[in-house]
């Protein structure tokens, strides 16, 4: 190999403009992600069929199909059936955020059916009504046992945000894209984006590996 | 706005050329990552230190990046690197084992650690050189138990496969984009690609329920 690395080209500021937009997708997404989700999962145990099974079919569609086509059509496709014209991040935020919702109202399933029958007949017994039901009993053992997985999930839309680069907005990918092209610096600078999406994601992992290791002390 | 989804209809072919590309590429990935994942997995639980932080660093890499960027990185700085011109279906599928390994050896890393202690020491006691303990005793235990997560991450495969599209390869989801922008009818061709990549998602993604319920109950392990 006879090629000589030069990193002196690569400027950072635009990257960590792209870096900000990403983050900003991610949060927006996250939120969306988390408070829908818990909706959606409440809707998906819901006793009736025609309730139910709609947002079931939501929920295996946004599980079933690749991202990127969730990302291409949502550009293409809503302007054009909805006749609604939105800034392209929002759009990204919109596109990730349900998608992110869809995998969220799993994560929330599973935590719900864990919260012990007892506990709901005691608050049937306490005459709380079904709202109160959910936001004193449920959501507070719901949310704990389910933050592991949400924030995998948050992670995992962090990464998948680099797909909007597709569609031209401007994150870190397209940055990165523009930047490599401009220098004609590719391996220099993927690399660089490549660690920057590390150096974010890598931590949060870490943290879900040390939550779940105590919920297994505090088990055993 | 007036939708007419038999135009879809007209270019079967191509999109059937496109389904091919993306089925290929998803099933040599399978059986390449698996391996790869099987291997890296029995890496990280080696008492060789380097070893475990060879194959750690490359599983937090791959699992800690997003694919768009492996693929990237794969397509433009591999042919550099090595000095040789790699094909399209080479680079995409160096790319997509590489990740496929990285995740399916966290499952495989799972499925090992449940194999019981006393298996082990029975495989010493009875004096069994480590290749007869691991393809023997081991492999198939772990393996069995590692099938209904192997099958989530061969869905999470054939849907991250969509990306090499963003590198010029030409499987369904490139085909799709392609005819959608010289018809100039993105609703109805996105949708298709978009349900024909989900009819062959969903079945899988039942698949997995049904091997965790019945397969896992019956044979008791």
């Amino acid at each position: 190999m006879n090629y000589t690395f030069d990193f002196s080209s690569i400027a950072i500021g635009p990257l960590l403009d792209g870096l900000f937009v990403t983050i900003q997708l991610t949060l927006a997404a996250n939120v969306i992600g988390i408070v829908a989700g818990f909706v959606l999962a409440l809707l998906l145990m819901s006793p009736f069929a025609i309730v139910r099974v709609p947002f079931m079919l939501f929920v295996e569609f946004f599980r079933c199909t690749p991202a990127i086509i969730q990302v291409v059509w949502f550009f293409y496709c809503v302007p054009m059936l909805l006749d609604v014209f939105l800034d392209p991040l929002m759009m990204g935020i919109l596109a990730l955020g349900l998608n992110l919702t869809a995998f969220n109202a799993e994560a929330y399933r599973a935590s719900i059916q864990g919260v012990p029958r007892e506990q709901r007949d005691a608050g049937i017994a306490l005459g709380l009504n079904p709202l109160q039901r959910i936001r004193y009993i449920i959501l507070p053992t719901a949310f704990r046992e389910s933050i592991p997985v949400l924030l995998t999930n948050g992670i995992g839309i962090f990464q998948q945000s680099a797909l909007v680069a597709i569609v031209a907005i401007q994150d870190l990918m397209y940055e990165g894209k523009t930047l490599a092209t401009a220098t004609y610096r590719p391996i220099e600078t993927f690399t660089v984006v490549a660690l920057i999406y590390f150096a974010v994601s890598f931590p949060v992992s870490q943290v879900v590996g040390l939550i779940e290791r105590r919920r297994a002390l505090a088990a055993a | 706005m007036d939708l007419d989804f038999t135009i879809v209809l007209r270019y079967y072919d191509a999109l059937l050329i496109g389904l091919w590309t993306t089925v290929q590429l998803t099933m040599v990935c399978i059986a390449l990552g698996c391996a790869l994942g099987f291997v890296t997995a029995l890496g990280r639980t080696s008492k060789n230190f380097a070893l475990r932080a060879i194959t750690g660093t490359y599983v937090e890499l791959f699992r800690g990046t997003p694919v768009l960027i492996q693929l990237f990185w794969i397509f433009f700085c591999l042919p550099l690197i090595l000095g040789v011109e790699l094909s399209n279906f080479i680079s995409a599928t160096i790319a997509l084992t590489l990740y496929m390994g990285a995740i399916s050896s966290e499952t495989f890393r799972a499925s090992l650690k449940s194999v019981g202690s006393e298996q082990l020491d029975a495989c010493i006691a009875l004096g069994l050189p480590r290749s007869v303990q691991i393809r023997n005793i081991i492999m198939p235990q772990a393996v069995l138990r590692a099938v209904p997560t192997l099958l989530s991450n061969c869905v999470s495969l054939f849907k991250e496969s969509a990306l090499v599209s963003a590198v010029g390869m030409a499987d369904l989801m490139f085909v799709g984009q392609n005819i959608s922008n010289n018809i100039a009818r993105p609703v109805e061709v996105l949708t298709v690609v978009a349900i024909i990549y989900f009819v062959i998602a969903f079945p899988i993604t039942r698949a997995v329920t049904f091997v965790e319920r019945r397969m896992l109950i019956r044979l008791a392990i």
